[in-house]
């Protein structure tokens, strides 16, 4: 389609106005919500603050502090071991049975909603005791376990195990991008599967031909927010290991971390450090995905 | 070749036998994941001081006093607490479908300068952990008197700041051809008519999704509610809920659970509801 | 740029909507006559506190019509998660439970009314001098107690007769540490399997106290900082070492972790260690047990004045409109000194004042009473003064718990693992100094 210089500009001219007016909520969320409390955290990183007094400002001395602590260094090897495990894991298992349940399978309506039912379950308070159920001492898995005559293990209170609990737990949550794998199935046209049929193509083929290219924007988004999520989880190490990020630091989440030197240690400074560097560490790793992304993502809507 | 020739053929001993195998497959798994929510729904029904001892999956005593117990535990019905979550859960869905619609349209499809800056600081925003954002926001909202109401819940919903939400439609829009909008536009749309006509029909699985998603994540929401809501009367469910084990005595957990059954009630509803209309790509339409 | 008039409307109509939605929920007490007050009253625990409370109250709001109480009640941690933003938002409630470990720090941060003393509505009449004088932070009256508990030892009596055993006698030097250990260790060696004599339990932090206490040392000390060394401390975790690897504690694994978890170590354990005031709803947990409370075990030359109770403060907002001071007075009043406030504050532990106390014991169940004979007991002796935990140091019993890990699950020695918690701390306190 080509269409005159003099009328693309004055197009993009409109278009910058109509767009100003479609950000305007956007704008001022980005302004007052989120802008604001950002610069102030920022500003806060470089102070020790209480809650209770004024912020006193001390340079780097956050910054500094963080290299030498070892809890810090615990949070981060932590919190990097979950994301690279268990983000693959859950996507994997979502894409798995959204192609699974996509295909005219009967009773198609009742298996999605009962593999997100974990999902439902996965945020709230009452997951932690159950979780503490199924793997605790006397607990669902150990008893799985002695029907093939293995031996009871310790899960929660083994330091090398603890985390794999929690691991299991996110993919056992993969309802929520499972559900935007099959949305983005579900735009995938007809007309591509019955050419290929016509072509004789067999299942495995269409998938890799057609599916998996069309949806790539929809991995794409799940990547990234599923990695940043992961980065940023806290409600489910903090119920679990009752907030301590035990046994002996191994679920001490990043966020975790944070959450214990700011609300608990009211160390507010501290914890506003904390989470600028992983703000620029999930930075780094989101520009890095978006760079990546020109060589495998496919978009309807280029030219 | 047999698997291409059943393919083509449609019903036939083979693939019955296959289908039945995947049936069995998958409801085994299911079977599997959904153990630990069978378990709570069953322990809720086991008298509450045996609920932890007792960890089988047939309860050996079956009582409702759980229910009974909990529905008043907190000096309010807990019809209230569920009508105060639905308030804040359905303002907070027509808030994310509104904003973020009109956010992600501009950024998807229009062009003007500063497109890539915006859309990064979008990004930039979900990466910041809560718990630092948590205290400058409260005191802003606390210094414009709106602590114990609905509104430092629901404002930011309507500002589009749910930015998971917005780049989730960017990502759909993007996958609508161009060549639909510039049809609309040789016809004379300007850009509202654009996206209402065109781009948000075809959005319906982005727009399903995020009020999905929206529920259920401000259904389960805990720790935004906790500190602006102080009063058990404007108590969301979850806020509720935690007030039902003291971390001391560990007591109440058959309460905690009947009552944590109970309010999966609505979002499974819901859900089962909404994923209906997950329809099938309106895209294909489209192109004709 | 054209923009279809209808569709905008309806398009802000629905954002209107929305945020008319946003404004359900004030909840703003309606103040009828000028004279009505409306006090906002912030505790935590658990729901059958919240009722016991509520309920309490609502004979203080019959006796003063014009005040409403509001309650803003969570559970423990909630609430103080909630209490910290509230604090940095200045929106603190008008009266509010202090959490132990942040008494020193909301001190500093001047939250604190001072001098309650000087409120005329405020009756403390029924504390002695002396009482009044141990409230004091910095010499100010700026918090008082509502309810005193004190570490227990808390025993299975159905076990022990099980058993056929009986525990030293209370008054012999056989009450000791070494004595208890001994007297455990050869319990679960005859014990059914299983049963152990005691929980695993070296971070109950009032047991602890006790012992540093009658060590001659302190857990916190007038200076604001670690009242103890690393021997006090290293001689308590080599207590539980010598029963943990001797057997007679449960493991981390079955108790899930140094926290102990009652509902599966109450029916594995002979005893464990605990605050006083739990037996009351612990005991509910496993009624076809009895149990009993006794006092710590004693050292044989245990340094004098080493009892102690451990007191949940309250206070009034330093920050509370001044028109409702009054009013905030005749409710602290109410709390610390009327009948109907016994029930409630027997879940917290014992009354402090002596009349309350003595009057406790008509409303009380039998497992509440042996709480108040404990508490009564504690009261006779003379008592060295007690130092609240200083600011900074909101996280030391999570560094006790990792300590614990450390030497369990990690093996790491008692003498280093004890250096490491002691200069944690003080490094915690260091930093907000």
């Amino acid at each position: 389609m080509s269409v005159d210089v003099s009328s693309r500009r004055r197009k993009a001219a409109g278009q910058g106005k109509a767009a100003h007016v479609f950000l305007l909520p956007w704008l001022l969320g980005l302004v007052f919500i989120t802008a604001l409390p950002l610069v102030a955290s920022l500003y806060l990183s470089f102070t020790n603050y209480n809650l209770m007094s004024e912020p006193m400002f001390i340079g780097w001395d956050n910054f500094i502090r963080m290299v030498g602590d070892p809890r810090f260094m615990s949070a981060v090897a932590v919190t990097l071991r979950y994301v690279l495990i268990s983000v693959p894991l859950q996507l994997a298992f979502a894409l798995l049975l959204a192609v699974i349940l996509d295909r005219g399978l009967r009773g198609l309506s009742f298996y999605r909603g009962a593999f997100y039912l974990p999902s439902l379950l996965g945020a709230s308070v009452a997951v932690a005791i159950v979780w503490k159920e199924v793997f605790g001492h006397d607990g669902f898995v150990n008893q799985l376990l002695g029907l093939f005559g293995v031996e009871a293990v310790s899960w929660l209170q083994d330091p090398s195990r603890a985390l794999s609990t929690l691991i299991v737990l996110n993919v056992w949550t993969f309802g929520s991008p499972m559900i935007i794998f099959l949305a983005g199935l579900r735009q995938v046209p007809e007309e591509l599967y019955e050419a290929a049929k016509v072509d004789g193509a067999g299942q495995v083929r269409r998938f890799w031909n057609i599916t998996l290219p069309m949806i790539t924007p929809i991995v794409f988004f799940n990547l990234v927010l599923q990695t940043i999520g992961s980065f940023q989880s806290f409600t489910q190490a903090h119920v679990i290991s009752g907030g301590s990020g035990g046994p002996l630091d191994s679920t001490l989440f990043y966020t975790l971390y944070l959450y214990q030197q700011g609300f608990v240690g009211y160390k507010m400074g501290y914890a506003s450090a904390l989470a600028w560097v992983l703000l620029i560490f999930i930075g780094i790793v989101t520009a890095i995905h978006f760079l990546l992304a020109k060589y495998w993502v496919f978009y309807g809507d280029e030219n | 070749m047999r698997k291409h020739d059943s393919l083509r053929a449609g019903r036939r001993p083979g693939v019955r036998v296959g289908s039945i195998v995947k049936h069995v497959l998958l409801a085994g798994f299911l079977l599997l994941m959904l153990y630990p929510l069978i378990w709570m729904v069953v322990s809720s029904f086991k008298p509450g001081d045996t609920v932890l001892t007792d960890t089988s999956l047939i309860p050996s005593q079956v009582t409702f006093e759980n229910y009974t117990s909990g529905w008043n535990a907190l000096n309010e019905p807990f019809t209230l607490f569920f009508f105060n979550s639905l308030v804040v859960s359905i303002g907070s869905i027509v808030g994310n479908l509104v904003s973020c619609t009109l956010a992600a349209f501009a950024l998807a499809r229009l062009n003007f300068r500063g497109k890539r800056l915006y859309f990064a600081i979008t990004l930039v925003s979900v990466m910041l952990p809560l718990h630092v954002l948590v205290v400058p926001q409260y005191i802003f909202f606390s210094s414009l008197g709106m602590v114990n109401t609905f509104f430092p819940l629901l404002l930011p919903k309507f500002l589009a700041t749910d930015a998971f939400f917005v780049f989730l439609m960017v990502q759909f829009i993007r996958t609508i051809p161009r060549e639909l909008d510039q049809a609309a536009w040789i016809d004379g749309a300007g850009p509202f008519r654009t996206f209402w006509s065109i781009i948000l029909p075809l959005m319906t699985p982005a727009l399903v999704t995020t009020t999905i998603f929206t529920f259920i994540w401000t259904w389960n929401d805990f720790f935004v509610p906790l500190i602006y809501l102080t009063s058990p009367k404007v108590y969301t469910l979850p806020v509720a809920l935690s007030t039902l084990v003291d971390s001391e005595t560990l007591d109440g957990i058959g309460t905690l659970f009947a009552m944590s059954v109970l309010s999966l009630v609505p979002v499974v509803l819901f859900f089962a509801f909404a994923q209906k209309h997950l329809v099938r790509g309106i895209a294909t339409t489209g192109l004709k | 740029m054209n923009i279809d008039r209808r569709t905008f409307l309806a398009v802000s109509g629905l954002a209107g909507l929305g945020l008319g939605l946003a404004a359900c929920g004030v909840k703003q007490p309606s103040s009828g006559g000028s004279n009505d007050v409306s006090l906002r009253y912030g505790w935590w625990g658990n729901t059958i506190r919240q009722r016991t409370y509520e309920t309490a109250f609502e004979t203080f709001t019959t006796d003063h019509p014009h005040v409403t109480v509001q309650p803003e009640f969570a559970e423990y941690a909630a609430f103080q998660e909630r209490m910290t933003t509230q604090i940095a938002g200045r929106t603190a409630p008008d009266l509010f439970w202090i959490a132990s470990a942040q008494v020193l720090s909301y001190y500093k941060a001047g939250i604190y009314h001072d001098d309650l003393d000087k409120i005329e509505t405020l009756d403390l009449s029924n504390f002695t001098p002396e009482q009044l004088e141990s409230f004091k932070i910095d010499g100010k009256l700026n918090t008082v107690p509502l309810a005193v508990t004190a570490p227990v030892v808390r025993f299975n009596e159905t076990f022990l007769d099980e058993a056929g055993a009986t525990l030293p006698d209370e008054a012999s030097t056989g009450w000791s540490w070494d004595g208890l250990a001994e007297f455990l260790i050869d319990y679960t060696k005859d014990a059914p399997e299983g049963r152990v004599g005691i929980a695993h339990n070296a971070q109950q932090d009032l047991t602890f106290e006790s012992w540093l206490r009658q060590h001659g040392q302190q857990l916190w000390n007038e200076e604001g900082t670690v009242g103890f060394d690393a021997d006090g401390l290293g001689g308590w975790l080599e207590w539980w070492e010598k029963l943990r690897k001797a057997g007679a504690t449960l493991s981390l694994s079955e108790q899930e972790g140094p926290g102990m978890d009652w509902a599966l170590a109450g029916d594995k354990t002979l005893m464990t260690f605990g605050n006083a005031n739990h037996i009351a709803d612990h005991a509910k947990m496993f009624p076809d047990y009895t149990f009993q409370l006794r006092g710590m075990p004693v050292l044989p030359d245990a340094a004098a004045g080493y009892t102690f109770g451990f007191m949940n403060r309250l206070t009034i907002y330093s920050g509370i409109d001044p028109d409702l001071l009054a009013d905030a007075g005749r409710f602290l009043s109410f709390n610390l000194n009327h009948e109907a406030m016994l029930t409630p504050t027997l879940s917290l532990g014992a009354p402090v004042s002596g009349k309350q106390l003595e009057a406790a014991f008509d409303v009380a169940s039998a497992d509440e009473q042996k709480m108040l004979r404990i508490v009564q007991h504690n009261n006779a002796q003379e008592s060295k003064p007690r130092y609240e935990a200083p600011a900074g140091t909101g996280t030391w019993r999570d560094i006790m718990t990792r300590t614990i890990e450390e030497i369990v699950l990690g093996g790491m020695g008692v003498k280093e693992a004890s250096q490491k918690m002691i200069e944690g701390i003080q490094d915690e306190i260091a930093q907000v100094s």
